[in-house]
């Protein structure tokens, strides 16, 4: 296993690199999409509520490995070019923000209705009463499910091999077919995976305790 | 903190694990072969022509299939079974060191790195690096594929020699034929690059596809099989020459690929 | 000149028939209190008067502003009209003096200086200085409710709006409530419409009494009347339920 982590280290920083590039990138956009996507469907309009609804159990209940195909083998074909990187982090980004818009929905609905009613009694805008109040309430509420889809996150970065995205799992596939030893190179991986997804759970545990 | 201290263990035990081989691969694979009157190849499950799961029954059917079930009556005689389990390019090796199957016959080209870590059989197709290209491309040969980014199969060696003749070329790895061809349809690249008999199989699937430039490498299939397997090893060799010797070798060569275009199959024929 | 003025206005939960033809004017600086038995339409009344219920018929005018009109801005609206609920509703996630420092931040973009004073001011007022950084979860519901009072003043409303204040809270808290309700709605000359089933506060801060029964205002008297000789039968019914508990 030494010998993997030595023969092909620089190999190894690379698909760290782009596994961590397109964790981070999925991460920041998809809880912008899922929050957003979280709020609209608190609005009236039952239209928009429909929109969000059909986004949300499109990409909730499709393999990830297909959407992300989809985008890199239709999307050339028709509309622009997309490499394997870019259609896997988009394709990863679109599922995810699914999962984070039902998280944060969950949570807002979980804050009492009084909380909002109060807010926009003092002459609020909705907006402000969710920025202010019930999100701010309801991040706190999901903080265990948010740290689990976050680290599903990291873990699903892996499609990128699927697309040669050159992640780390692409580079494990080479590495084994290279030595015929895939037993060590996915253990090899597989202990990288978890140096990224530790410390997250880590982090999620102490924002779990430091805001209760 | 203190409670995380059995991560320590648990990772020592990956690294054991790891270093631990399953040891039934060193049991003589033709003697239980013989007594069982049945030999258990690996095989892969999307290569038109030499091995192909037929969605209609499930069953494997290609040139491979049909030389491995000859190979085993051959050795096992008339009542031999031959047993398929689907491999993939990263499964296939560890399946044959664990012992989960007998033999690979996986388009698998003799390679001295190959070798290092199994054994092969001699040669029962003569096999090449080529290209496949879209009907309209300026790809002519493989010193085109500078500049341009190429598509091969991850776990072959084939992005590796497209370097060698062409050393500004980019590879992407994808994970199965049917992914690389739709890559290669979705302009993700320029050229796919891998076995003659691979492509033409491809390229009879696929009229927008061809091959091109000839094959620019000499890498013949092999059976693989496991070291310290010597009788076994014998035993499909023997096999393999006396099937070239009857004829129904070239025979198996024209049923599978006597009808694609471009492909002269004679050339194919042995003795 | 009224502060809220109801022209057959109408509500509706489904098929629900909530209001019933409500006609009701309060002029400026008058405390309303608003009884009846539960289900009987009082705290939808209260809170069509900021828009947390809309209405489905009629017009309804609050401070010069036509509720019935769409165009209508609710966020204006609502500046000049407090409210006191039930439970409380504080900010859970802000403390007592966050609570009420929120709506001038934000709403009315008040200095901060000046909003910290104002709102230590307030919670003086309803003997709460002590408490100012406390979260409030670690408050008694008395203590909640005063706060909350606190907060409903904040953005110097004209109208205050009392949705069952007291109906929460352990007995032995009500008084505190009480006394604070009472010092805000008789000290100055704000408008106050008051949802209770404290009958004998009631007598002593209202100079009017609303009683309605299953979305209808049955009876409206000035309040020596109402509590001395209700005039309807229903009334008389409740009233004698009511001081027999």
């Amino acid at each position: 296993m030494i010998n993997i982590f030595t023969h092909f280290g620089s190999q190894l920083v690379v698909g760290l690199g782009w596994t961590l590039l397109c964790s981070l990138i999925t991460l920041v956009f998809s809880s912008i999409i899922g929050t957003v996507l979280a709020l609209l469907q608190m609005l009236p309009s039952k239209l928009v509520h429909l929109l969000c609804r059909i986004y949300i159990e499109v990409f909730r209940n499709i393999p990830l490995l297909v959407i992300v195909m989809f985008l890199y083998l239709i999307i050339p074909l028709y509309f622009f070019k997309i490499n394997g990187f870019t259609a896997g982090t988009i394709g990863l980004t679109l599922y995810t923000s699914a999962f984070i818009a039902e998280i944060i929905r969950s949570g807002i609905q979980s804050v009492e209705a009084g909380q909002l009613e109060g807010a926009r009694s003092t002459g609020m805008t909705y907006w402000q009463a969710m920025r202010y109040v019930v999100l701010p309430q309801a991040f706190k509420i999901v903080i265990p499910s948010l740290g689990n889809q976050f680290v599903n996150l990291i873990k699903d970065s892996s499609i990128l091999a699927f697309v040669a995205g050159f992640d780390l799992l692409y580079q494990a596939n080479a590495i084994a077919s290279k030595t015929f030893d895939t037993i060590n190179s996915y253990l090899v991986v597989g202990i990288l995976y978890l140096l990224l997804t530790m410390p997250l759970s880590y982090y999620m545990h102490y924002l779990e305790k430091k805001l209760s | 903190m203190k409670k995380k201290f059995w991560l320590i263990p648990v990772l020592f035990c990956m690294l054991f694990l790891s270093g631990c081989r399953q040891k039934v691969a060193d049991q003589a694979v033709l003697k239980n072969a013989q007594s069982s009157k049945t030999i258990t190849w690996g095989v892969e499950a999307d290569m038109k022509l030499f091995s192909l799961i037929d969605v209609r029954d499930d069953v494997h059917k290609g040139f491979e299939i049909d030389l491995a079930k000859a190979i085993t009556k051959q050795i096992l005689g008339p009542s031999g079974q031959a047993k398929f389990v689907t491999a993939t390019a990263q499964s296939r090796i560890p399946l044959l060191k664990n012992g989960n199957v007998d033999a690979v016959i996986a388009t698998m080209s003799i390679t001295p790195e190959r070798k290092k870590v199994i054994d092969f059989s001699n040669s029962y197709f003569d096999a090449g690096e080529s290209l496949l290209v879209p009907v309209r491309s300026s790809i002519k040969n493989v010193h085109d594929l500078n500049g341009k980014t190429v598509i091969g199969i991850v776990g072959d060696n084939s992005s590796e020699v497209v370097k060698k003749f062409a050393p500004k070329a980019k590879v992407i790895g994808m994970q199965n034929y049917g992914q690389a061809v739709s890559a290669l349809k979705s302009h993700q690249g320029d050229a796919l690059v891998s076995d003659n008999g691979v492509l033409y199989g491809l390229a009879v699937e696929n009229p927008s596809l061809v091959v091109t430039g000839g094959t620019f490498t000499k890498e013949p299939y092999g059976i693989a099989i496991n070291k310290q397997q010597k009788p076994f090893e014998r035993a499909v060799n023997r096999a393999i020459t006396q099937l070239q010797h009857s004829g129904e070798y070239n025979h198996l060569i024209k049923k599978w690929f006597g009808q694609v275009p471009g492909f002269n199959y004679k050339e194919m024929y042995q003795q | 000149m009224s502060m809220i003025e109801f022209r057959n206005v109408q509500k509706f939960y489904g098929k629900f028939h909530a209001l019933h033809d409500i006609n009701l004017k309060i002029d400026r600086g008058e405390t309303v209190v608003l009884i009846g038995p539960s289900g009987s339409g009082k705290s939808t009344l209260i809170r069509t008067i900021n828009q947390l219920e809309s209405i489905e018929g009629g017009q309804l005018i609050v401070n010069n502003r036509d509720l019935s009109d769409p165009k209508t801005d609710t966020n204006l609206l609502r500046r000049d009209v407090g409210m006191v609920f039930q439970h409380f509703n504080l900010y859970a996630n802000k403390n007592v003096l966050e609570n009420i420092m929120l709506a001038p931040r934000i709403v009315s973009r008040m200095p901060e200086a000046e909003n910290k004073q104002r709102a230590l001011e307030l919670l003086k007022m309803v003997g709460l200085a002590d408490k100012a950084e406390n979260m409030p979860c670690q408050l008694s519901g008395g203590q909640k409710q005063r706060v909350a009072i606190a907060r409903s003043l904040a953005m110097r409303p004209k109208l205050l709006l009392f949705d069952e204040p007291t109906s929460a809270l352990d007995p032995e808290m009500i008084d505190e409530v009480l006394q604070v309700i009472k010092k805000v709605t008789t000290d100055s000359d704000m408008t106050s419409l008051i949802v209770t089933h404290e009958m004998g506060f009631a007598k002593e801060v209202a100079n009017r009494v609303i009683f309605m029964d299953q979305g209808h205002i049955i009876e409206d008297d000035a309040s020596r009347d109402f509590f001395q000789q209700p005039q309807t039968e229903r009334a008389q019914q409740f009233l004698s339920k009511i001081i027999a508990h």
